[in-house]
C-alpha cells in the first residue's frame, strides 16, 4: 500500500449560526493514500465541502486529529499554513473563481508570485499548465472571454502550476455543461493517470464519481464505511470513467 | 510587494468609472491643497530672492496711509549700514476708465536715481535709464504691463489723480524688465510734489532703503526706528518681505485660514476615499478568499489592498498637481495687486508634500476595509456574495 496522504482521527467541525449549533462533522475517520483520485459524495449539507475545506487547511476543526502530507494542520501558524498551501494544494472551486482583471496566463500565474522565481520562469511555468489543460492558444484571454469549461481549466491550470502534491477540487463540473464537464473530469482523470497526482474530489454528480479511483459518501456530518452508500443513492462504479 | 503591481494596477482600475471619478475627486482637492501649500510656501517659506534680502522699507508707524516727513530720509541715509534711501509714495490715480480692472495697475512716485540703485534687477537700458532721469515727466514702466496696454517708449499716459487731485501727463521713457513685479509704473516724485500746494509737500508714503548687509536687517531696521523714537512721527522699519506679507496680514490669521482649510480639504478627501476603498473591497471579498487559498497571507492581501489605495491618491495627487501648477502659472499673470502671488510656483518640495498626503490619503482610508478584508476567514470569504 502506498503512503497515506491525508489521514483523520475523529474530526470533527461544528460551528454556532445565527443561535444555531451546526455538526458539520462528526469523527470523521479516513485515510487517502498517494496517487488516489477519491470522490467525496452526499447529500446537500452531508459535510462534503466542510472536509475538503479542512483538508485544505482554509478551515480549522474542532476536534479531532488531522494530517496532511505528513503535516499535523493544527500546529500550524497562519502565516505557516498559507506558505504550506501555496505549495502543496492546488484547489479547484465550483464557480472557478478567476481574477475578472487577468488574463488567464495571469490568473495562472498567481501562485507562483508567491515562490522565488522570477517573471520569465513564472510566465514559462504558467504557460505550460495552460498548455497542459489544452489552452496554450487562450494565454491572453480574459475570463470573461473563455467559456464556463475552458474558465475551469484554467482554473485547473492555476490549481497545478506550483505542482502540488494534492489537488482538491470543490465539485468542479457543477457550472458546467455535460461537455465541458467531460473535458474537466478527463483533465483531472489524466492528472492522476498519467502525473501521479492525488486527487480529492467533491461532487454531487455520480458521473463525475465514476472518474474517481474511490467514492467515499458522507451523510449528515458522518463519513460512512467503504463502499456503503445512503439508502437512496445509486452507487457509481469508480474508476469506471 | 514589486511583483504585485500589476495586480495592484489592475484592480485599482477595475471599475474605471468609480476610480476615475475618485481620481477626480483627490486631484480636484489635491489641487487646491497643492494651491494653499504654494501660496503658504510663497508667503512663509520660500527663500527671499538676494536683492530683496538686501532692502527695506519704513513707514509710519501709526498706519501705512499716514505719510512721514521727507526729511527723514537724510536722517536714514546717515544710519551706518545703509547705501541708499528712496522715497516711494503710492499715487493711486485713473487710467482711462475705471471700471476696467485691465487699467488697474500700481503707480508710484519715487526718487528716479534711488530706485535704480535700490531696485538693482531691474533690467533697463542704459539710454532709457538716462532718458528717464532726465524727463521730470517721464516714466518707467514693467514689461508686463507694457505688453498688457500696449505700451512703447514715447507714449502719453494720462493719469487722473484721486488722492492728489489733477490730471497727470507722463511719458514713457523706460522699461524694465524683471522676473518678478515687472507690471509697476514710477514716476518723479518732484513732479507730484510740483503739482501740490505747498503745505501738502515734502511728505513720504514709504521709505526703500537699500543696505550693504542682508544679516545686519535687523539690527538696521532697529537702529532707523530708534531714530524716530521720541518723534512725532515714529516709524516702522521691517524687511522687503515682512512688509508684502503685512499686507496679507490685513486678511487676517492667514496661516491659521490656509491650515484650516487645507485640514478640512483632507478630510473631505479622507472620507470620500475611504468610502471608494469600503465599497472596492467589500465587492472583492470572495476574491479574498480564492487569494488566500492560493496561499497569500493576511499581510501580503491587506498590502495590495492598500496599495491599491495608494496607487489611485497619487493618481488623483499628480493630476491635481498638474492643474495647480497651471494654476499658479495663471495667478502669476494676476495683476499687481495681487503682486504677492508673483513668486507663487509649484516648488518641487510641496509636490513631493502633496504626493505624500495624497499617498496618506489612500493608506489611511484603506486601512481599516483591508484589515478586516485580510483577516476574514477564507470559508466566510468564499460564501460572500458581495
Amino acid at each position: 500500500m502506498s503512503e497515506i496522504v491525508i489521514q483523520t482521527r475523529n474530526l470533527s467541525k461544528e460551528f454556532v449560526r445565527d443561535e444555531f449549533h451546526v455538526v458539520a462533522l462528526k469523527d470523521v475517520d479516513i485515510d487517502i493514500h498517494k496517487g488516489e483520485f477519491v470522490a467525496l459524495m452526499g447529500p446537500s449539507g452531508s459535510g462534503k465541502s466542510t472536509l475538503l475545506h479542512l483538508i485544505a487547511a482554509m478551515d480549522r476543526p474542532t476536534g479531532g486529529e488531522i494530517r496532511v502530507l505528513g503535516e499535523d494542520l493544527r500546529s500550524l501558524s497562519d502565516r505557516s499554513i498559507a506558505r504550506w498551501r501555496n505549495e502543496h494544494i492546488g484547489f479547484v472551486f465550483q464557480s472557478f473563481n478567476l481574477i475578472p482583471v487577468l488574463t488567464a496566463l495571469e490568473n495562472v500565474e498567481l501562485p507562483l508570485k508567491l515562490t522565488n522565481l522570477k517573471k520569465k520562469e513564472r510566465l514559462k511555468h504558467a504557460e505550460t499548465a495552460l498548455k497542459l489543460v489544452g489552452l496554450g492558444e487562450r494565454l491572453n484571454h480574459m475570463p470573461r472571454q473563455l467559456s464556463g469549461g475552458q474558465e475551469q481549466r484554467v482554473a485547473i491550470a492555476r490549481a497545478i502550476v506550483t505542482d502540488p502534491d494534492l489537488i482538491l477540487a470543490d465539485e468542479p463540473t457543477g457550472n458546467l455543461d455535460a461537455a465541458s464537464a467531460q473535458e474537466v473530469l478527463t483533465l483531472l482523470s489524466r492528472l492522476n493517470k498519467e502525473f501521479g497526482k492525488t486527487i480529492v474530489m467533491v461532487t454531487h454528480d455520480p458521473h463525475a464519481a465514476r472518474f474517481a479511483t474511490k467514492v467515499r459518501y458522507l451523510e449528515k456530518g458522518s463519513l460512512l464505511p467503504e463502499g456503503q452508500a445512503p439508502a437512496d443513492w445509486v452507487l457509481p462504479a469508480a474508476g469506471g470513467a | 510587494m514589486f511583483r504585485y503591481v500589476s495586480l495592484i494596477t489592475k484592480n485599482a482600475l477595475r471599475n474605471r468609472r468609480r476610480s476615475i471619478l475618485t481620481i477626480c475627486s483627490i486631484a480636484a482637492s489635491l489641487c487646491l491643497l497643492s494651491l494653499l501649500l504654494a501660496i503658504y510656501n510663497a508667503l512663509y517659506l520660500s527663500d527671499t530672492p538676494p536683492a530683496q534680502a538686501r532692502r527695506l522699507v519704513t513707514r509710519n508707524k501709526i498706519s501705512l496711509t499716514v505719510p512721514m516727513p521727507v526729511y527723514y530720509r537724510d536722517r536714514i541715509r546717515q544710519v551706518p549700514g545703509v547705501v541708499a534711501v528712496g522715497v516711494n509714495q503710492w499715487f493711486g490715480g485713473i487710467y482711462k476708465d475705471e471700471r476696467d480692472p485691465n487699467n488697474f495697475f500700481a503707480r508710484f512716485a519715487v526718487d528716479p536715481d534711488a530706485l535704480l540703485t535700490i531696485q538693482s534687477e531691474y533690467r533697463i537700458p542704459e539710454d532709457q535709464k538716462e532718458a528717464f532721469l532726465r524727463d521730470r515727466t517721464g516714466c518707467l514702466v514693467g514689461a508686463a504691463l507694457a505688453k498688457r496696454l500696449g505700451f512703447k517708449l514715447g507714449d502719453k499716459v494720462l493719469l487722473r489723480g484721486d488722492i492728489f487731485p489733477g490730471d497727470y501727463e507722463f511719458t514713457i521713457r523706460a522699461i524694465y524688465e524683471a522676473d518678478e513685479g515687472d507690471d509697476v509704473m514710477f514716476f518723479h516724485i518732484n513732479y507730484l510734489y510740483e503739482s501740490l500746494p505747498v503745505g501738502r509737500r515734502d511728505f513720504a508714503g514709504t521709505f526703500t532703503i537699500l543696505i550693504d548687509d542682508p544679516d545686519s536687517a535687523t539690527s538696521i531696521a532697529k537702529a532707523i526706528d530708534s531714530l524716530f523714537e521720541n518723534a512725532t512721527v515714529q516709524t516702522r522699519t521691517e524687511t522687503e518681505r515682512q512688509f508684502a506679507l503685512s499686507f496679507i496680514a490685513f486678511l487676517g490669521n492667514v496661516k491659521m485660514f490656509l491650515f484650516s482649510i487645507s485640514a478640512a480639504l483632507t478630510f473631505t478627501i479622507l472620507l470620500v476615499s475611504a468610502n471608494t476603498m469600503a465599497m472596492s473591497v467589500r465587492e472583492r471579498i470572495r476574491e479574498v478568499g480564492v487569494l488566500k487559498t492560493l496561499g497569500f497571507t493576511s499581510r501580503a492581501i491587506m498590502g495590495i489592498i492598500v496599495a491599491e489605495a495608494a496607487f489611485i491618491g497619487v493618481a488623483g495627487g499628480i493630476v491635481g498637481c498638474i492643474f495647480a501648477s497651471l494654476l499658479c502659472a495663471a495667478l502669476r499673470q494676476a495683476p499687481a495687486y495681487l503682486q504677492i502671488v508673483s513668486g507663487l510656483r509649484l516648488e518641487s518640495y510641496v509636490i513631493a508634500v502633496s504626493l505624500l498626503i495624497a499617498a496618506l490619503i489612500g493608506v489611511v482610508s484603506s486601512f481599516v476595509p483591508a484589515w478586516s478584508a485580510s483577516r476574514t476567514k477564507i470559508v466566510e470569504a468564499l460564501k460572500f456574495s458581495g
